[in-house]
Formats: structure tokens, C-alpha cells, sequence
């Protein structure tokens, strides 16, 4: 009986599909707005729009200022200590990411 | 329960100063930090180096906590003593500090000093505030992305209940996971997280998704990688070999004289989306055993047959 009625919720893929406003990533984050603000001026984040109220963030800048927070957070790294670490770990990821593509060579 | 050695886990003294504390918190967490260590059990060090720390930074605590004595060990049976803590207050209960990640502590710490209470976000005294978002982590089949799939997940979220305190609650959840769904991508479940506070709408749940390790394909992105075990005369001959895809197995010309380490495309194969990512084969070359005498005399052949000498380009 509760099989029949089942309802799945259907998400959003917030990469592809969901731009976030400076609100909305404060809230996803649990952050405030001035520290967005200063990862924007270190590049951690790179939203579209003039001025802070008008900013879009792309949906790939969830990851990023969640890391961000979270590096912030448990490390005591400022905004442009945290910008140099997501520097280091793209760059380690892309490495991996070669691996994974040769594989065995 | 069992009892947990605070000085341990930061690796200091029983006498160690306040500083030397501190210096090995933060040494300790830039090591075990989950997301820039490789130690497999990173996120269990760092979580116990978190509660460690919170306990010996503060010093009603640590000096609570000294009073217990020496004599316990790291993993044995542990009950507080009645009235242990009699005589210490502990202001940080609700209060404290942003490092903490609320409600995440082990049963031996909140049995001491109770329940560490989420940091309070946003105006306290507002009537009507949008409820918190909350985050969880899917793991998927590298197939689910592939057909899309229906899970049936069960989160624990920390709530407020009417007193004020933090309760942890079991919450199930059923979602569709969409077809074409890449690894590190987050789906957002509009309305599913955190109740609002008055007439303030709920806050949104986010899914990371992860995917499964596979035995055989390795996922970049929208494209799959698969190393291809070639013979030396599949190789060298060309060949038609069956391929395994994450949707099943397709034919695959491999072109003659292919070379070690050559990918070949399988154009659209990969995840799909708009575009579909692909899949690559990567070749491998895989010797059979000189184990029998007629397989001796296979290669004693070969290298009659050939003038071949496949390190002229060192010694040149």
C-alpha cells in the first residue's frame, strides 16, 4: 500500500542547472555575508553581477565556499590562506585526474 | 562507554602548557583534516582531535576532566564517578565556541559535559526565519548515473525541539537520483531542510553525491576510463574484442598496431547528458606465460622472426 504511494523527491543538479544568489550561498554554507565577500576578492569565488546584492554564483561555487568555510573554520585560515589551499587541492586534483586517464601508464 | 585519553590523542603531556596544547591541535588538524589528508581514517582522527581540543583548550573543563586522575587508559569501561564534576561549572555549554561541530561529540564527552549544542545562526529574536540548510552525502553506483535510480535515504539531522535543546532526529527520505548525475555534484531537495522558525519557510537539504569505487572504470568528470588487456597479437593484428560498459558490452575495433597506452574513444559512451561524456579504453599489453614447451617455441619463433631490439633507442 505505502509502495503505491510512494513519491520520490526530484532534486536539482546545482552544478548544471541552479545559480545562487549571495543569500542563498550564505545560507547553504552557514556563513556570513562579509566572509563571501572576502573570499570574491581572493578569487576563492567568482560570481557574475555588479555589486554584492547582484552577484550569481554558479552552481560549482557550492563545493568551493563550503570548503572554504570549513578550511576556515577548523584551521583558522584567513581568506587568502584558504584561497592558496583550494589553489593547492585543485591542482592536486587535476593530477589525480590524469592518473585516472592513462590508468596503468 | 569508553574512557577517551584527551592528552593523547593531541600527543602531549599530562602538564603540557596551554600553548603546547594548541600547537599540537592545529598541527594535528592541518594532518587529519578530511579534506586535504589521504590517511583513510582522517575524518575519525580529526572528529576525536576536535572534541580532545575542546576539552583541554578551556580550562574548567581540562581541569574537570584532570580531576578524574591518571590512572585510566585510552578504550577501557568508563562511568563517571557521581558527582564528579561537582564544584566546576561549565559556562560553555550553550555558548560555546565556533569550532565545535555541534552535536558530534562521543558519548564519553557528552556523558562529562554534556550536549555541545549547534552554533545558533542568524537573529535569535526575529519572528519568521528561513529554517537552516542541511547537507548529506549519497553514495551511488557509477550504474545509477548511467539509468538514474530511485534511493531511499535515511539522514540524522540535529533539531531544535521545543525546550531549546539539540535532538537528533532520524529522518527517511525518498529521492530520485537523475539520470547523468556526474561524482561531486550536489543535488538541492527545495523545502526538505531544516523547519523555518515562526512563519519562515524551510530551508533546502543538499545532496552530495559520490560514487561507489568500481572494480573496473574509474570516472572523470562526464568520461570513464577502462584499462583494455590486450595479447601481444590482438595488438600487433588488430582485433574486434567485447568491452565492457557501466550499460553493458559493445563491440570494439581495436586498429592494427596499436601501441601500449593508446585510448581508444567510445564516443558518447561515458555519463550521459547534453553532451554525454565518453568512454575510453586504454590499452594494456598482457604477455602469456612461457609455461608449456610449445609456448617457448612460440616466442623462440618470434624472436627468430624478428630483427628486433627494443632498446636501440638507449644504447644509440
Amino acid at each position: 500500500m505505502s509502495e503505491m504511494t510512494k513519491t520520490y523527491l526530484q532534486g536539482r543538479i546545482v552544478e548544471d542547472e541552479v545559480h545562487l544568489t549571495l543569500v542563498e550561498l550564505c545560507r547553504a554554507c552557514g556563513v556570513h555575508q562579509e566572509q563571501v565577500a572576502s573570499w570574491v576578492v581572493e578569487g576563492v569565488l567568482e560570481p557574475t553581477g555588479q555589486m554584492a546584492q547582484g552577484w550569481q554564483f554558479g552552481g560549482a561555487s557550492l563545493r568551493r565556499a563550503r570548503l572554504a568555510q570549513r578550511l576556515t573554520q577548523d584551521l583558522e585560515l584567513n581568506p587568502a590562506g584558504a584561497a592558496l589551499v583550494l589553489d593547492l587541492l585543485d591542482e592536486i586534483e587535476a593530477l589525480k585526474a590524469r592518473i585516472r586517464r592513462s590508468g596503468a601508464f | 562507554m569508553k574512557f577517551k585519553d584527551y592528552y593523547e590523542i593531541l600527543g602531549v603531556e599530562r602538564g603540557a602548557a596551554q600553548d603546547d596544547i594548541k600547537r599540537a591541535y592545529r598541527k594535528l588538524a592541518r594532518k587529519y583534516h578530511p579534506d586535504v589528508s589521504k590517511a583513510p581514517d582522517a575524518e575519525v582522527r580529526f572528529k576525536e582531535l576536535g572534541e580532545a581540543y575542546a576539552v583541554l583548550k578551556d580550562a574548567e573543563k581540562r581541569a574537570a576532566y584532570d580531576q578524574m586522575g591518571s590512572q585510566w587508559k585510552t578504550g577501557q569501561d568508563f562511568q563517571p564517578p557521581p558527582d564528579w564534576n561537582a564544584g566546576f561549572e561549565f559556562s560553555g555549554r550553550d555558548a560555546t565556541s565556533g569550532d565545535g561541530q555541534g552535536g558530534d561529540f562521543s558519548d564519553f564527552f557528552e556523558a562529562l559535559f554534556g550536549r555541545q549544542s549547534g552554533r545558533a545562526r542568524g537573529p535569535r529574536h526575529a519572528m519568521h526565519v528561513q529554517g537552516q540548510d542541511h547537507h548529506a552525502k549519497v553514495l551511488i553506483d557509477l550504474a545509477d548515473a548511467y539509468l538514474g535510480a530511485r534511493r531511499t535515504i535515511s539522514l540524522r539531522m540535529p533539531t531544535i525541539d521545543a525546550g531549546g535543546h539539540v535532538v537528533t532526529q532520524e529522518r527517511k527520505l525518498d529521492v530520485t537520483i537523475p539520470k547523468g548525475i556526474r561524482p561531486g555534484q550536489h543535488l538541492r531537495l527545495a523545502g526538505q531542510g531544516a523547519p523555518g522558525i515562526g512563519e519562515g519557510p524551510s530551508g533546502d537539504l543538499y545532496l552530495e553525491i559520490a560514487f561507489l569505487e568500481h572494480r573496473h572504470f574509474r570516472v572523470d568528470g562526464a568520461d570513464v576510463y577502462l584499462d583494455l588487456p590486450l595479447a601481444p597479437w590482438e595488438a600487433a593484428l588488430g582485433a574486434s574484442v567485447t568491452v565492457p560498459t557501466p550499460e553493458g558490452k559493445v563491440q570494439l575495433t581495436v586498429p592494427p598496431g596499436s601501441a601500449a597506452g593508446r585510448r581508444l574513444r567510445l564516443k558518447g559512451k561515458g555519463i550521459p547528458g547534453n553532451p554525454s561524456g565518453d568512454m575510453y579504453a586504454v590499452l594494456t599489453i598482457a604477455l602469456p606465460a612461457a609455461d608449456t614447451e610449445s609456448a617457448k617455441d612460440a616466442y623462440r619463433a618470434m624472436a627468430k622472426a624478428f630483427d628486433f631490439n627494443p632498446r636501440a633507442d638507449l644504447l644509440g
